[in-house]
């Protein structure tokens, strides 16, 4: 049997890229369906291929990994490398919808009475909830850097405390938010404010979820034995995902809801 | 001048005398003497330091021999019978789902006469 004599990882044929391709296709044409038909099988189809895709695709990274192996530093290399280019990408799309807001905000328009927040917009108080929610994220940032030093340092139990803080914290936000959601006087289709507050505080929202559900497979591996003290990839790259997503909220704080309050 | 190991570029970079004297990681010295030999009945020597683990045991060793078996099997089939369900099934809704899908569009572009 002949064996490779490089560090890389020459993965088997796997049939995911095939299916979360397709996945995507029957989601674009499901929100289709859904907004111009009324018909909501081919989304709800296209979620569920969407799910199955990922958690098998993972499954086999996991498996290739820590069962097999393959992950030499050279392949973590290329990892770290990945996840950072995600994650600027992801910064990119965010600067998109900063850069909507304060387009329509610096220079408010006649048809909003000139002013920002528009006419007639109660915007919510930001020292309230929202700065709330703020300390929430910034104490889960805390919490996930205790995560990271006990894991290193070979403590599992703190590992394990630390990450259900950071996880409790997370889902913690996402219901105080949902409860802003509720409560608030205006809705997504009250103008330029509500399209961009819900859209920018929504796809944060989405994030949180993201990254939240990222941690809860951390804690799982964790719990099974998976981590070791010195080679733990994918919490950390979990670790910079929330990191992210913190710093996402903190100018969405600064600038929609205390600037443009 | 000082180094440190940066754990996020992965490589030596600069650091100052604190990082030096103080290193990241570092554990206290763990006693190497013997410990004192029992003439009694030998104790089982615990794995755990804790009362109970949340998990049980570690099954990390047992699953690394499982997929390192050389069967040829590709990763994502390997454990048998549950991968290849849950293979069929994702392939079955997302092929179903296309063939399906480009038949909703195919109908959906037909002009709707007045």
């Amino acid at each position: 049997m002949t064996h490779q004599t490089h560090s890389y990882h020459m993965v088997n044929p796997s049939p995911w890229p095939l299916t979360g391709a397709l996945s995507a296709f029957l989601m674009t044409s499901g929100l289709i369906m859904w907004f111009h038909f009324n018909s909501l099988i081919l989304l709800a189809l296209s979620l569920l291929t969407n799910t199955l895709t990922m958690y098998q695709w993972w499954r086999d990274i996991v498996r290739e990994s820590t069962f097999q192996g393959h992950h030499t530093p050279t392949v973590q290399k290329g990892l770290r490398y990945g996840m950072i280019l995600f994650i600027l990408s992801e910064a990119l799309f965010f600067m998109g919808f900063f850069w909507a807001f304060y387009h329509s905000s610096l220079a408010p328009t006649p048809e909003l009475g000139g002013s920002w927040p528009p006419t007639g917009i109660r915007p919510l108080n930001p020292l309230e909830v929202p700065l709330l929610n703020t300390s929430v994220l910034l104490a889960s940032g805390v919490s996930i850097t205790w995560a990271h030093h006990s894991l290193m340092e070979g403590n599992r139990k703190h590992t394990l405390q630390a990450l259900l803080i950071t996880i409790m914290l997370g889902l913690y936000f996402t219901l105080l938010q949902a409860s802003e959601y509720y409560e608030a006087s205006f809705t997504i289709s009250d103008g330029i404010y509500g399209s961009t507050f819900f859209v920018a505080t929504g796809f944060h929202g989405l994030h949180v979820i993201i990254g939240s559900t990222f941690l809860i497979v951390c804690f799982m591996r964790q719990l099974t034995f998976h981590f070791t003290s010195n080679h733990h990839f994918g919490f950390e790259a979990a670790a910079w995902y929330w990191h992210f997503v913190d710093v996402v909220w903190l100018f969405l704080y600064i600038s929609i809801y205390w600037w443009g309050s | 001048m000082y180094y440190k190991f940066s754990s996020f570029t992965q490589k030596l970079t600069g650091a100052w005398a604190s990082d030096a004297y103080n290193p990241q990681g570092l554990r206290p010295v763990v006693s190497t003497e013997a410990p004192p030999i029992i003439f009694a009945t030998p104790t089982k020597l615990s794995s755990n330091s804790t009362a109970y683990d949340y998990a049980g045991k570690n099954k990390v060793p047992e699953l690394q021999k499982f997929f390192q078996k050389s069967d040829g099997v590709p990763i994502h089939l390997k454990r048998g019978l549950p991968d290849q369900m849950l293979y069929r099934t994702t392939m079955a809704l997302t092929v179903g789902g296309t063939i399906y899908c480009l038949i909703a569009l195919y109908m959906a572009s037909q002009p709707r006469n007045k």
